[in-house]
C-alpha cells in the first residue's frame, strides 16, 4: 500500500513535472522563434557542430533541461523568466501574443522582449491568473501601432471532478511513457509549425536583415487577454494541435494567426533601399564644366560637335607646349591659358581644369571673351549652360608640339579663334586683327551664356562645321581680309582631318600648330610626324613678342647641329623660322605672300639640303648666304 | 499495430525544384519521427519562402541526399511521368526463420507517399496544366507566370507540410515506443525503379513483409 501510494505519488509528481516541462518547452519554442536576437536560429552554427546524438555522452552541449522531450534548444531568457513565474501556478493557461509593433522614436530596446513585471490579478473567471506585463509602458497601448498577429494558447484542461492525484493510480509508467512520447510528437509538430506560420518570415527578416525596420515583434506572455473582436477573429485563422490526454485532463495547444502579415509588415517597414542620386554636388549634371577623365565626351554635346568634341580630351598634344601661352589677355583666362600651355595642367583631369582659358599674358584683350569660353562638350551641348564655375569650358586645349595651328583651331567654338589670335599674337597682334565678329565666335566677356551668342549645341556644331567648310573652300578668298582666321580655319580643316586620322587626338580642342601657315602646310605635314624638336613648338608657344621669337630663333641656330649634317640644321632653321613666319602672316596680311615665300624658300632649302649627300665649300657658302638673307629678313620684319 | 499510410498531396514541380522539395518533405517527416535527442537545425529553402527543420543528423542527411540523387536520375530517364517516393518506417522484429522469409522482419508501421509530378523543362512541350507551361522567350508575362507558378508551388508545398503536421498530430498511437539511444526510427526510402512493374513488386514485397494490407488513408 505504501509502495503503491508512493508510486502514485511518484507518478503524479512525474506527471506534474511532465506537464510543467511541456509548458516550458512550448513557451520556449514559441518565444525563441518570435523574439529576434535571442533565437536559437542565431546559433545555427553551433547546432551544426554539436549534435546531441554525438554529444549525448559528453552532454557538454546539452543541458539537463534540453533533454526534456528530446529537444535541445537554446535557452531563451524571456521564456525562462516567464516560466519561472508560471511555475507557481497550477497549469494556468498561457497566452502568448505575438505583436507587430510600430517602432517609435523613443523605442526602448527593453520592451523588445517580454520582460516581466508580474501583475497578479484575478480574472472574471474562476481561475487564478497571472498577468505578465512584458512592458509596463506598453500596457494599454494596444491602439498605438500594435497588431496582434499571433495568439498562442497553451493550457491544460483538467477533467472536472477529478484531480490528478487520484487519477495517478491509473498512470502507469507505460502511460507516462506514452504520454511523454505523444508530447514529444506534439512539440515536434509545434516546432515545425511555428516556422511555417507567416509571422516567422517577419522574425527571420528581423533577425537576418540589415535593414532598418519600422516595426518589431514583441511576444507578450499573459494568462488572460482580451478576446479578439469578431472582425479581428474573422481575419485570423486557427490551427489546433491535437490535444494530448493526460491522466487528469488534456494538454491543448492552438494558435490564432493572421495569414496576411506581409501586407502589414511591408507597409510598416521602411527599408533603406539604395537610391541613385543623379544630381549630387560635383556631378556632371550640376557641374558641366567638371569633366571626368573616363568620359570621352560629356553629355550631349559631342553629337553635335563631332569635330570639336573629338579633340577635347587629347592631352598628349600639349606635351611640348610652353607653360604660358598667351591666348587671352584677360586675367580671367589665365588659368585656362596656363592650361593650354602647360602640358601637365592640360593633362590634369577635366575636373582640375581651370575655368579659364590659359594665357593671360597677351596684351590684346578684345577677343578675350572667346578665351573664356573654351568649348566644352557641355557648353555646346546645352543651350544655356552658364558654365557655372567659369565661363571657360573644361576640356583642355591641347597644343601639341608643332601643331599650334591645329590646336588653336581645334577649339571649335569661339575659343578656337582665341589661340590663333593669341598666337599670332604676340603683342603686335592687336585686337584689331582679331577675327571678324562671327556670331558663333563672338562672345562677349559678360556674356557667359552661350545662348546669347547662339552657341547652342547644334548651332555651335553647325557653326564649327561651317567654319571648317568655310575654311576649306573660302579660306583663300578671305585670306586677304580675314586671313588670320580663315587661314587657320582652312588649315584647321585639313588639320582636323589629320587629327581624325590621328588616333592620338580625340580632343576636339586639340590645337594643331602644324598647319598654322597654309603655305607651309605641306612641309608641316611632312614634319609633323617628326617629333625631333618638340622644343620648337614650345618655343613657338612661348614667344610673346617678335623679339622673343627672334631671340629664340637665334638660340636655335646656335644650337643647331653642324653643317656636316646639314639636313637637321637646315630643318631646324626652317622650322625655327616658321613661327616667325606664321606670326608675320598673322600680323600682316600683306606679308602673307612674303611669309609664304620665305616659307617656300625655307622648304626649298630643306629639300635641297636633304638631297645633298656631301657638302662642298661652294655649297656651304651658298647656304650660309641664304641663312644670312633669312636672318636679315627676319630682323627687318621684326623691326617693323 | 497498424501501418498508417499517408498519401501526401501531389506536387507539380520542375526538375530544378525536385531536390529542395524532396529535402523539405523528407526531413520534415523524419524530424517528426526522430524521437531521440535531437538539436533541430533550421534550413531555409532557396527557392521558396519556407523554413523546414532537420534533426541535425549528418548521416541521415547524407542518406536522404543520396536517395534524392537516385530519384533525380530516374526522373531524367523517365521524363514527364508521375512519380512517387515512399518513406517507410519499420520495426525490425526477429522472426522464426522459414523457407521464404528471413530471420528478421521489417514491420512497417507507417508509410508516407510523396507524389510528384515533375514537369518538363520549359523548352520541352508539357502536356500538364497551364501552370507548367513556361514561355521560353523572356518577357514580363513569362516572368509573371513563372513567379505565380512559383508561388503556387510554394503554397502547395506548405499545404503538404501542414498535411504532415496534421497527420502526425492525429495519429500517434501507432508510433512504436522510443528506444534508448535511437535517434530516429528505422526508415526506408523507396523511389521508383526502372520500371513501374518493379515498383509495384516492391510494394507487394512490402506488403508480404509487413503482413498487413495497405490501408489507404
Amino acid at each position: 500500500m505504501a509502495s503503491s501510494h508512493s508510486n502514485t505519488h511518484t507518478e503524479a509528481a512525474k506527471l506534474e513535472q511532465i506537464i510543467t516541462e511541456f509548458f516550458y518547452k512550448s513557451l520556449l519554442i514559441i518565444l525563441e522563434s518570435r523574439s529576434p536576437y535571442v533565437s536559437s536560429r542565431n546559433y545555427s552554427g553551433e547546432q551544426i557542430m554539436s549534435s546531441p546524438s554525438s554529444s549525448s555522452s559528453s552532454s557538454s552541449g546539452v543541458r539537463p533541461r534540453d533533454k526534456w522531450f528530446n529537444l535541445a534548444l537554446r535557452e531563451c531568457p524571456s521564456a525562462l523568466e516567464n516560466f519561472d513565474l508560471c511555475r507557481q501556478s497550477n497549469f494556468e493557461p498561457v497566452v502568448i501574443d505575438v505583436i507587430l509593433e510600430q517602432k517609435q522614436l523613443d523605442w526602448d530596446p527593453v520592451t523588445f522582449s517580454p520582460k516581466s513585471d508580474l501583475v497578479k490579478h484575478s480574472s472574471s473567471k474562476d481561475k487564478n491568473s497571472f498577468f505578465w506585463n512584458s512592458d509596463q509602458e506598453e500596457s494599454g497601448c494596444e491602439a498605438k501601432g500594435e497588431k496582434v498577429i499571433e495568439r498562442w494558447f497553451v493550457q491544460h484542461e483538467s477533467r472536472k471532478g477529478r484531480d490528478c492525484s487520484s487519477g495517478s493510480r491509473r498512470s502507469s509508467s507505460n502511460n507516462l511513457s506514452a504520454l511523454y512520447k505523444k508530447l514529444i510528437l506534439l512539440l515536434r509538430s509545434l516546432y515545425v509549425t511555428v516556422r511555417l506560420l507567416p509571422a516567422y518570415k517577419i522574425f527571420r527578416d528581423l533577425n537576418s536583415s540589415g535593414q532598418i525596420r519600422a516595426f518589431k515583434l514583441v511576444p507578450r506572455v499573459s494568462s488572460s487577454v482580451e478576446s479578439f473582436t469578431q472582425k479581428e477573429e474573422a481575419e485570423m485563422q486557427r490551427f489546433w494541435f491535437t490535444p494530448v490526454d493526460t491522466s487528469c485532463g488534456r494538454l491543448c495547444l492552438s494558435v490564432l494567426y493572421r495569414s496576411s502579415i506581409s501586407d502589414i509588415s511591408s507597409e510598416s517597414s521602411t527599408p533603406m533601399s539604395p537610391q541613385f542620386i543623379p544630381d549630387y554636388v560635383g556631378s556632371p549634371l550640376t557641374d558641366p564644366l567638371r569633366r571626368f577623365p573616363s568620359l570621352p565626351v560629356s553629355q550631349g554635346s559631342p553629337s553635335s560637335l563631332p569635330f570639336s568634341r573629338r579633340h577635347s580630351w587629347s592631352f598628349d598634344r600639349y606635351k611640348a607646349s610652353p607653360p604660358s601661352v598667351s591666348f587671352s589677355p584677360s586675367p580671367t583666362h589665365s588659368e585656362s591659358h596656363a592650361l593650354v600651355s602647360n602640358p601637365s595642367s592640360r593633362r590634369a583631369p577635366p575636373m582640375s581644369l581651370p575655368p579659364h582659358p590659359p594665357g593671360a599674358s597677351l596684351p590684346h584683350k578684345k577677343n578675350t571673351n572667346f578665351d573664356e569660353y573654351w568649348p566644352s562638350p557641355n557648353f555646346s551641348a546645352s543651350p544655356s549652360p552658364s558654365p557655372s564655375p567659369s565661363p571657360s569650358p573644361s576640356p583642355p586645349i591641347r597644343i601639341p608640339g608643332g601643331h599650334l595651328s591645329k590646336a588653336l583651331l581645334r577649339s571649335e567654338s569661339a575659343p578656337v579663334n582665341i589661340p590663333v589670335r593669341k598666337l599670332a599674337g604676340s603683342p603686335a597682334l592687336s585686337c584689331k586683327q582679331n577675327l571678324p565678329p562671327s556670331p558663333p565666335l563672338k562672345i562677349s566677356r559678360a556674356d557667359i551664356s552661350w545662348t546669347d551668342n547662339n552657341m547652342g549645341p547644334m548651332k555651335s556644331g553647325a557653326t564649327i562645321e561651317k567654319l571648317f567648310s568655310f575654311g576649306k573652300g573660302d579660306g583663300q578668298k578671305y585670306s586677304g581680309v580675314n586671313s588670320p582666321r580663315t587661314s587657320f580655319f582652312r588649315s584647321s580643316s585639313r588639320s582636323i582631318q589629320d587629327d581624325f586620322d590621328d588616333s592620338e587626338v580625340p580632343c576636339p580642342f586639340d590645337v594643331e600648330y602644324d598647319d598654322m601657315d597654309p603655305g607651309s602646310r605641306p612641309e608641316s605635314y611632312d614634319r609633323r610626324g617628326n617629333p625631333s624638336d618638340p622644343n620648337e613648338a614650345g618655343l613657338f608657344m612661348n614667344r610673346k613678342s617678335q623679339d622673343a621669337a627672334v631671340g629664340a630663333l637665334v638660340q636655335m641656330l646656335k644650337k643647331a647641329p653642324p653643317l656636316r649634317q646639314d639636313i637637321p640644321s637646315s630643318i631646324n632653321f626652317s622650322e625655327a623660322s616658321r613661327p616667325e613666319m606664321w606670326n608675320n602672316n598673322i600680323q600682316e596680311q600683306n606679308q602673307n605672300t612674303e611669309a609664304v615665300t620665305v616659307e617656300h624658300d625655307a622648304s626649298s632649302i630643306i629639300t635641297s639640303s636633304r638631297l645633298v649627300a656631301s657638302m662642298t665649300t661652294a655649297d656651304a657658302l651658298e647656304e650660309l648666304r641664304s641663312y644670312k638673307e633669312m636672318k636679315n629678313l627676319l630682323l627687318s620684319e621684326g623691326d617693323m | 499495430m497498424n501501418c498508417e499510410v499517408c498519401q501526401l498531396k501531389e506536387l507539380e514541380v520542375e526538375h530544378f525544384e525536385i531536390r529542395e522539395v524532396l529535402r523539405c518533405i523528407l526531413h520534415t517527416i523524419v524530424f517528426h519521427r526522430a524521437l531521440g535527442l535531437v538539436r533541430p537545425k533550421d534550413v531555409d529553402l532557396e527557392l521558396f519562402e519556407i523554413t523546414y527543420v532537420q534533426c541535425g543528423d549528418v548521416e541521415l542527411e547524407k542518406k536522404i541526399d543520396e536517395k534524392i540523387d537516385h530519384f533525380i536520375s530516374w526522373v531524367e530517364k523517365h521524363p514527364n511521368k508521375k512519380s512517387q517516393i515512399c518513406l517507410s518506417f519499420y520495426e525490425v522484429k526477429s522472426k522464426q526463420p522459414s523457407w521464404f522469409t528471413n530471420k528478421t522482419e521489417r514491420l512497417y508501421w507507417e508509410q508516407w507517399y510523396i507524389n510528384l509530378n515533375v514537369t518538363q523543362h520549359p523548352k520541352h512541350h508539357s502536356s500538364k496544366s497551364h501552370h507548367t507551361k513556361l514561355v521560353v522567350d523572356p518577357g514580363e508575362s513569362a516572368t509573371e507566370e513563372r513567379s505565380s507558378r512559383r508561388a503556387m508551388v510554394e503554397a502547395s508545398l506548405r499545404e503538404v507540410l501542414f498535411q504532415i503536421i496534421k497527420f502526425v498530430n492525429e495519429k500517434k498511437d501507432h508510433v512504436p515506443p522510443i528506444s534508448e539511444g535511437v535517434i530516429y526510427f528505422p526508415y526506408e526510402i523507396t523511389i521508383p525503379s526502372s520500371s513501374d512493374s518493379a515498383f509495384g513488386m516492391d510494394m507487394i514485397k512490402r506488403m508480404l513483409h509487413s503482413g498487413h494490407p495497405t490501408m489507404l488513408s
